[in-house]
């Protein structure tokens, strides 16, 4: 029996990119679009299957095994840790996470942060980084426009993801410090890994040669 | 309304699910016995410094609590570091080699999820007081006929030798704060940022090659072909010579075509000490066994002793089993005369059917009506 393979795919920004580079791997992209409201795109003859998640629901997705294999940025990965393989760098989607602080600010020292609040969406991430470098913060946990918070007061710093920087410049704010990039990745759960081997391993052979990055067997 | 829920995490298992598990117990207690396992019982809860000594700190995982006297008590997450104090102290007299089983709940402070719960049943064996490969391939053999004899389908034992990663990374050119990383990047599995390290390392290029191509390494003998470091490297190729060893006594017990060689397992790195495996069925996400030889425990506890052995999770076995499979006759049976009807209902049992005995004196009319499959209805009349 030929075993089919669940993808979770992310919506928005990473889809049209990724149906991009199923193309050239020569997957099945016929009517894939996100626009149609369809959440499962099945085809049978090549025993493939797509799902339209939200891209911070991917990650659970994998993880619970009703996908095989996921495309999601780093930035999500990161944040939620969960049990997955992450098997290939994509290279698009390209972003980083930065700590960012209103223009009066762009001269202090991250030191001089330490017990402030910190608004952001990222509050895992967020607490690592300043907790390797020894300090304190309140984090203040949004869901959106975290820009916002410092012009109202509601926090002195922000962490959040920037690709160009054009948001953070906008609103007065100036990067303080990087914490880390991120593009998008191939992730894969971890019994599917196993196995899903023969169906999984050329796949990312493919995808390893069009964006040449990632592991390199 | 909290008189009536549970803590998350924790579960009621009602009748047919105790049934599947139960039916599962009795087959592979069976199994372990003829290869002359024994069953042995450890406490609940354990001092927290046992577990501390025998797993490491794994703390965040336990459910702790304290005795009357102030020592910190901890309910226990698994049962084999029970099982080597045990051999170290009550057994420290008993020869070996020992073969010991045990089925026994065990809890994790874990998130719970489809098939990981808090509290969750675990069946396993150690063979003590042996290393070498038949007593490895006695235990892999044991995890396969496991499955086997539960009717587990299609499913695949995942094999590696530990000792070809740790050596490759302990006996390299590598700092010690760049191995710690890249232990902890293979354990995350994250393999892409492990290519990315290994690629900024000033290392030997077919030593990086051989660390990023381990995880991902999977399938028959010919998979260690592809390795050009391991030649260079005495421990590592002594390693790979004891895993195609065990491999080929696996031939010989005859259950190697469920086992694949599979680089890429690489569980409990600080724990284990020889070979690892772990057991896959292809419709759950999740782990069904897992296992290794761990030389470093028993000792731990005060006596040199190599062990090998294995776990598996009841409740995720009873997830892949199709629960409909065939079972005894079952009977429904009624009757006027108490006595007769007794006497039939254990005539009945006597041959192992399932028989619920009408308590509520109803009659034939009343019974029928009642009746439901895979029930059959005996009234005496």
């Amino acid at each position: 029996m030929q075993q089919k393979l669940t993808i979770a795919l992310s919506k928005g920004m990473l889809l049209k990119p990724t149906i991009k580079l199923f193309k050239e791997a020569g997957l099945p992209t016929k009517n894939l679009d996100e626009d149609t409201r369809t959440m499962v795109f099945d085809y049978e003859d090549q025993n493939i299957r797509y799902l339209m998640c939200r891209p911070t629901d991917v990650p659970i997705y994998v993880e619970q095994g009703a996908a095989d294999l996921g495309i999601v940025g780093k930035d999500v990965i990161v944040e939620q840790g969960k049990d997955i393989y992450e098997l290939a760098d994509l290279g698009f989607g390209y972003c980083r996470f930065v700590v960012a602080v209103p223009e009066v600010l762009k001269d202090e020292k991250l030191e001089n942060f330490n017990y402030k609040r910190v608004a952001t969406k990222f509050p895992i991430v967020t607490e690592g980084f300043f907790r390797s470098k020894g300090l304190q913060i309140e984090i203040i946990k949004l869901h959106g426009n975290i820009e916002l918070a410092p012009i109202m007061g509601l926090s002195d710093v922000i962490v959040d993801i920037v690709s160009t920087g054009r948001t953070l410049k906008e609103n007065n704010l100036v990067e303080l410090e990087q914490i880390m990039d991120s593009t998008t990745r191939l992730i894969c759960n971890r019994v599917s890994y196993k196995t899903k081997h023969n169906k999984i391993r050329p796949l990312i052979r493919k995808f390893e040669i069009i964006t040449k990055g990632g592991i390199t067997t | 309304m909290r008189n009536k829920i549970i803590p998350s995490g924790l579960r009621d298992l009602l009748p047919d699910q105790v049934k599947v598990m139960r039916e599962i117990e009795k087959k592979i207690t069976q199994l372990f016995k003829g290869y002359s396992f024994q069953e042995i019982i450890t406490p609940t809860f354990e001092y927290l410094d046992v577990i501390e000594t025998g797993a490491g700190n794994i703390r965040e995982e336990l459910f702790l609590f304290m005795d009357r006297e102030g020592g910190i008590l901890s309910l226990r997450p698994e049962v084999t570091v029970a099982i080597a104090r045990m051999v170290a102290t009550h057994l420290i007299d008993k020869d070996f080699p020992q073969r010991l089983f045990y089925i026994a709940n065990v809890f994790r402070h874990i998130q719970p999820q489809r098939a990981q719960h808090r509290e969750f049943w675990q069946m396993g064996v150690e063979l003590m007081g042996v290393s070498g490969v038949r007593a490895d391939a006695e235990i892999i053999t044991l995890a396969v006929e496991s499955l086997r004899t539960i009717g587990v389908q299609d499913f695949k034992i995942s094999l590696n030798q530990i000792g070809i990663f740790n050596s490759l990374l302990e006996d390299s050119s590598i700092e010690s704060e760049q191995k710690k990383l890249i232990r902890s990047l293979v354990e995350g599995k994250d393999l892409v940022e492990l290519g990315k390290l290994l690629e900024s390392l000033p290392i030997d290029d077919a030593l990086k090659e051989t660390i990023v191509k381990l995880p991902v390494l999977h399938g028959g003998l010919e998979i260690l072909r592809d390795l050009p470091y391991l030649e260079k490297h005495p421990q590592a190729s002594q390693a790979v010579e004891e895993l195609v060893n065990v491999y080929d006594a696996l031939q010989v017990t005859g259950v190697r075509e469920n086992v694949v060689l599979d680089l890429g397992v690489l569980r409990g790195l600080d724990y284990y000490t020889g070979i690892v495996f772990e057991g896959y069925a292809p419709d759950l996400g999740y782990g069904l066994l897992g296992g290794g030889r761990y030389d470093n425990l028993v000792g731990k506890f005060g006596r040199d002793c190599p062990a090998v052995g294995f776990a598996m999770g009841l409740d995720r076995l009873a997830m892949v089993l199709d629960s409909k499979e065939k079972s005894l006759p079952h009977y429904l049976v009624g009757g006027t005369d108490y006595e007769k009807v007794v006497e039939r209902c254990n005539e009945l049992r006597n041959k192992n059917y399932v028989v619920e005995m009408d308590v509520e004196n109803l009659t034939k009319a009343e019974l029928e009506q009642k009746l439901k499959a895979p029930y059959q209805l005996i009234y005496i009349d």
